[in-house]
């Protein structure tokens, strides 16, 4: 099949990553090798069932885990050779993640949830961006509110607005819709996927929903800590 | 394919942003938003030990500046001179008057008796001029006027105690001496009273003439002649006038010997008393503060694990550690803002309190005034001990990982915080140490006390360790009651270590201070009286002495009649050095404080035993030789063959150092810091100091006959009963015990406050728990009486514990700091057992109350 002859950047590169675990019972093998270069601008898929690993993939691209082998590049660093406060400045700087459970700080409201990534960078703009954001997942009225008086649809948008906020390169997002209704659902995977093409991010998504992943440019299929198949959607 | 064929170019490595503290303290507020739920603990743990400290600087400030305002009124005029034995001279009085106007008083101690002779009693004259009261006024209850009462034909204004002891009224005629005096007023509170120290009999005020008229005065008697000077023009508020008037009474009357005192500190001794009291009750407040420290680590604890998710999302939205750990700092400091914040408005507020509820009891009135320095330490001290005690726990934030927000991850029981979380703990250690030291005006009992309380807290830490560990290792009891509770000991997050920490180090300083009181208590009271005498015989003229002593004798055959020839005189120089510049140890400082009784002998006196030197010969004449006590010559700094000169008499006398003796104080025996050798003193104008020892088992009817006869046959002589003398000290010492007391018990509601804390946080484990086992069919019984065996096995360890440190403690205490006797009391103990089964009972079975009464399902359901 023709594909247009773009020279494309790589943004992660992993290679031959393993990732080993100890529990009560003994070491536990995660990953068991995993090789994978993502492209600049790209959306990729993550599925795979329960306890293959997608997670624990997504948090050594978070720089959250650290790989027990193999290389880990990310934004043309070297996460290994990063100790965990630099890893912590990186993600700050160029890597916004979305979680299932929101995990908002429930005594800030949208807008300072939204301002904590800018301010931890030293913005000094922090407030005016982040109402911006909040005003693009369409929360320009709700931006006093708390956590606890937003629905869940809501708490994911100001999710999504945190983690867009700082401009990131990379966008992780760990089954973004897990915990929300379908039609909820789908307006924060509409919204995250129009954010990720304006901006030209990257976008790595972890689901178990088939139509969400054939969404993406590219779906990866784990299994038992392996990729089984690497699948590239056909150009519109 | 369009597989990626290039690479991003590396970055330059993410570089840390500048965060305002501004904005820090802006996110830290907004995380506090939560509330201070779980906070009252920590909160009232600081503010505790804040009030207290706050409570004893404000108020000692309070004392003080009434001491301040007050002080031409206490101290009778603006500067003082005061010797004993001799009068001004007429040189001395032009020099008074030159400087401005002076009044003349005149202080001993004597007896009054009725003109029957039935009765007499101790008192304490006080001699005045036309002049006397230079300030403030002396008010009379009933009679005549001051003025008139006491420059009448001899007229006497007394205490009225004096009227009941001796059962007279007012007009009648009592003897003074060799004077026959008439009372003709009853007066109300002197005003200058403390000026002329502690007093054992009641007041009696008379004129000068009328004093020379009762013949007491006589070459040696103990009388203390006090000249007040007012200066002209208000001269005496200024500080610099009130130096001047100092320095020119030095160069102009060199060898006059006089004590000075000016109305900016009129009482120098009373105001050191309170200055070592409120160092010594600030170190309870700290040991209160440091006690409540574990409840503050332990809140901290908590807070920390309730906010494991906000920390983690936040290091997953690129909160570098060092970040996140600020930002939580910033939160407990504010939290232990609002306990100093709230113990700084208890401690300033009180003295207000006191002094409305007990403003009588105290010594001066006291004035409403806050210090810098009161506020400072008690601040100081409230926020040191907060951080010592919260980094640690912080410091576990920076260990969480954000990974936690993707999987439930067991956080490890006990994780050490990074090295320099370490490091700042011990710094912080080291500074609240230095601070404590640097405030102490003896910094060797502060780096004890500090270095007694670390021992504490890492013995009972070591304890609640090891407790946790033998109940994880304990054999499996068949008693499931027993099980239960070796296992709720042995419990990761359980109630062991924080208890025993808190209730240990509580109850050890009771325990400690509950038995330094009972041993100085039953020195004064019980022990005395067996080994000391009945009687002190003050100013027998030389020549009475022998008949005094075969009057006793023949009053009581076997008494004991020991005598001393008796001067006071001041220590002015030691080595050729001032001893007004001098630094000396505080357990020293007395010597040097106002005059000393002197003496002389060919022999060593009865009750001293010589440590090094000889003792001059009977017959020595050579240069004049003194015997020094052995322990304070350490502390002053002297050996044999010093230079010591006293002032006695209006001269100074210098004499060397030719051997040290070990005096045995508590025998209140004729006990001598300095013995001189006859040849220096002997022609100097002395009366003789003597002690009556009755057998044993003497009625009380007897041993007031002696007295009466003594008193009736030598009417120049004072008699004192020992007794009463103690009685006297008593009282202030029981005043003096009570604040120390109360300031004890904090601690140990610091102690009730951590315990509630901690039952209150391992709450919600055991309702669980408890669920747990009534699904499995425990009876309520069975749980009731599991957590009452845990408790008391808790409570009996701590109490046990801190029995034997508290004993230990205040046994150095006693015997190798005050050098008396220590006394074991076991009800002290017992009654610290009491404490510990009854706080640890009531606060926990409060806790199982509920536990018992919770609903299975919601729980259930819930988890």
């Amino acid at each position: 099949m023709a594909q247009p002859n773009i020279q494309l950047t790589t943004i992660i590169r992993l290679t031959d990553v393993r990732l080993t675990l100890a529990s009560r019972a003994g070491p536990v093998d995660i990953l068991k090798g995993v090789t994978l270069d993502i492209a600049q601008g790209q959306s990729v898929a993550i599925v795979g069932p329960s306890g293959s690993g997608k997670t624990s993939l997504l948090m050594i691209l978070a720089g959250l885990e650290r790989a027990t082998k193999g290389d880990v590049h990310v934004g043309g660093r070297d996460f290994n050779a990063l100790g965990e406060d630099q890893l912590a400045l990186a993600r700050g700087a160029e890597i916004g993640i979305v979680f299932q459970s929101f995990h908002l700080v429930p005594t800030m409201t949208a807008l300072e949830n939204v301002a904590l990534p800018l301010e931890f960078a030293g913005a000094a703009n922090a407030e005016e961006v982040a109402r911006e954001h909040l005003e693009e997942v369409g929360l320009g009225r709700r931006v006093d509110h708390f956590p606890a008086q937003l629905s869940g649809g809501e708490q994911q948008r100001v999710a999504l607005a945190r983690a867009l906020a700082p401009r990131p390169r990379l966008i992780l997002a760990d089954e973004p819709t897990g915990n929300l209704d379908g039609k909820t659902g789908r307006q924060v995977i509409d919204l995250l996927f129009g954010l990720q093409r304006q901006r030209d991010a990257t976008l790595v998504l972890i689901t178990h929903d088939e139509r969400l992943a054939a969404e993406c440019e590219r779906t990866v299929r784990m299994l038992d800590g392996r990729i089984v198949s690497d699948e590239r959607a056909v150009a519109a | 394919m369009n597989a990626p064929d290039r690479m991003l170019p590396v970055p330059p490595p993410p570089a840390r942003p500048r965060i305002s503290l501004h904005r820090l303290v802006l996110i830290a507020m907004r995380e506090l938003r939560a509330g201070l739920n779980g906070f009252y603990v920590f909160i009232a743990c600081i503010a505790l030990g804040v009030a207290v400290i706050t409570t004893v600087g404000a108020l000692s400030d309070a004392l003080h500046t009434g001491f301040e305002r007050q002080g031409q009124t206490i101290l009778g005029g603006d500067v003082t001179f005061a010797r004993m034995h001799q009068r001004a001279s007429e040189a001395e009085r032009r020099w008074l008057a030159a400087q401005g106007r002076f009044s003349e008083t005149a202080t001993m101690r004597a007896m009054a008796r009725r003109l029957d002779g039935e009765e007499q009693a101790l008192i304490e004259i006080k001699a005045v001029d036309a002049a006397y009261p230079l300030a403030g006024a002396l008010p009379v209850e009933e009679g005549l006027a001051f003025d008139a009462a006491v420059s009448g034909s001899p007229g006497a204004a007394v205490d009225p105690i004096l009227l009941e002891r001796l059962g007279l009224k007012l007009g009648d005629k009592m003897r003074i001496g060799d004077a026959m005096v008439t009372v003709t007023a009853k007066i109300g509170d002197e005003p200058d009273a403390i000026a002329d120290r502690l007093t054992y009999g009641p007041r009696v005020f008379l004129s000068l003439e009328t004093l020379q008229a009762t013949g007491l005065i006589q070459p040696g008697t103990l009388v203390r002649w006090r000249y007040a000077l007012n200066l002209p023009e208000e001269k005496g508020a200024d500080p610099a006038a009130l130096l001047r008037i100092r320095q020119r009474a030095k160069a102009e009357l060199p060898e006059a010997g006089f004590s000075v005192a000016d109305r900016r500190d009129p009482s120098p001794q009373l105001s050191k008393t309170l200055e070592r009291l409120r160092q010594f009750l600030t170190f309870l407040g700290l040991t209160a503060l440091l006690v409540g420290g574990v409840g503050v680590a332990s809140a901290v604890s908590t807070f920390i694990e309730r906010r494991r998710n906000v920390i983690a999302t936040m290091k997953s939205l690129g909160a570098p550690s060092r970040l996140v750990f600020s930002i939580f700092l910033i939160e407990v400091m504010a939290i232990a803002l609002i306990g100093v914040l709230i113990g700084l408005a208890i401690g300033l507020s009180a003295p207000w309190l006191l002094t409305l509820l007990y403003g009588d009891a105290l010594p001066i009135k006291a004035a409403l005034s806050f210090s810098p320095r009161s506020i400072l330490t008690g601040a100081a001290y409230g926020f040191f001990v907060a951080l010592l005690f919260t980094l640690w726990p912080l410091g576990r934030a920076e260990l969480i990982r954000p990974s936690v927000l993707f999987r439930d991850e067991v956080a490890p029981e006990a994780i050490w915080p990074k090295p320099r979380i370490i490091f700042a703990t011990v710094l912080v250690a080291c500074a609240l140490l230095s601070f404590a030291v640097l405030m102490a005006e003896s910094q060797r009992i502060a780096l004890y006390f500090c270095g007694g309380l670390v021992l504490v807290f890492a013995i009972f830490a070591g304890l609640g360790a090891l407790v946790t560990r033998v109940a994880r290792r304990a054999p499996r009891f068949r008693l499931p009651e027993l099980r239960l509770a070796i296992a709720n000991l042995g419990a990761p997050g359980g109630l062991t270590q924080s208890v025993v920490l808190s209730l240990g180090a509580g109850l050890s300083l009771l325990v400690a201070v509950a038995l330094t009181d009972n041993s100085l208590v039953s020195e004064l009271r019980s022990r005395l009286p067996q080994t000391s005498p009945n009687y002190f015989v003050l100013d027998i003229p030389k020549a009475d002495y022998a008949g005094l002593e075969e009057l006793v004798r023949k009053e009581v055959p076997g008494a004991t009649v020991v005598d001393a020839p008796m001067l006071r005189g001041r220590l002015v120089s030691l080595k050729g050095l001032n001893v007004e510049l001098m630094r000396v140890p505080p357990e020293a400082q007395w010597v040097l404080n106002g005059d000393r009784g002197l003496t002389f002998a060919d022999k060593v006196p009865e009750g001293s035993v010589l440590v090094k030197g000889e003792w001059w010969s009977e017959t020595y004449e050579g240069e004049p030789l003194v015997s020094f006590e052995s322990e304070l010559a350490r502390h002053l700094g002297v050996d044999i063959g010093d230079q010591v000169t006293v002032n006695v008499l209006g001269r100074n006398l210098t004499a060397r150092i030719a051997n040290l003796r070990e005096v045995k104080w508590e025998s209140l025996n004729l006990n001598f810091v300095m013995v001189f050798s006859p040849n220096a003193l002997r022609a100097a104008p002395y009366t003789m100091l003597a002690t009556v020892a009755l057998p044993k088992g003497i009625g009380l009817n007897k041993e007031a006959q002696v007295a009466r006869a003594v008193g009736k046959a030598y009417p120049m002589v004072t008699v004192i009963r020992v007794k009463d003398a103690l009685d006297a000290f008593n009282r202030v010492f029981t005043k003096v015990m009570v604040a120390v007391r109360a300031a004890g018990s904090i601690t140990l509601l610091s102690g009730a406050l951590v315990l509630a804390g901690a039952l209150a946080t391992a709450q919600r484990r055991r309702i669980l728990e408890a669920v747990i086992l009534k699904v499995l069919g425990a009876t309520r019984r069975r749980i009731l009486v599991s957590h009452l065996i845990e408790y008391v096995m808790l409570a009996a360890l701590a109490a046990l514990f801190a029995v034997a440190l508290g004993t230990l403690a205040s046994w150095l205490a006693v015997s190798q700091v005050m050098r008396i006797p220590f006394t074991f009391s076991t009800w002290a103990v017992v009654q610290a057992l009491l404490v510990a089964t009854v706080l640890v009972a009531v606060f926990g079975l409060l806790g199982t109350w509920a536990v018992l009464r919770a609903r299975p399902v919601p729980y259930l359901r819930a988890e």
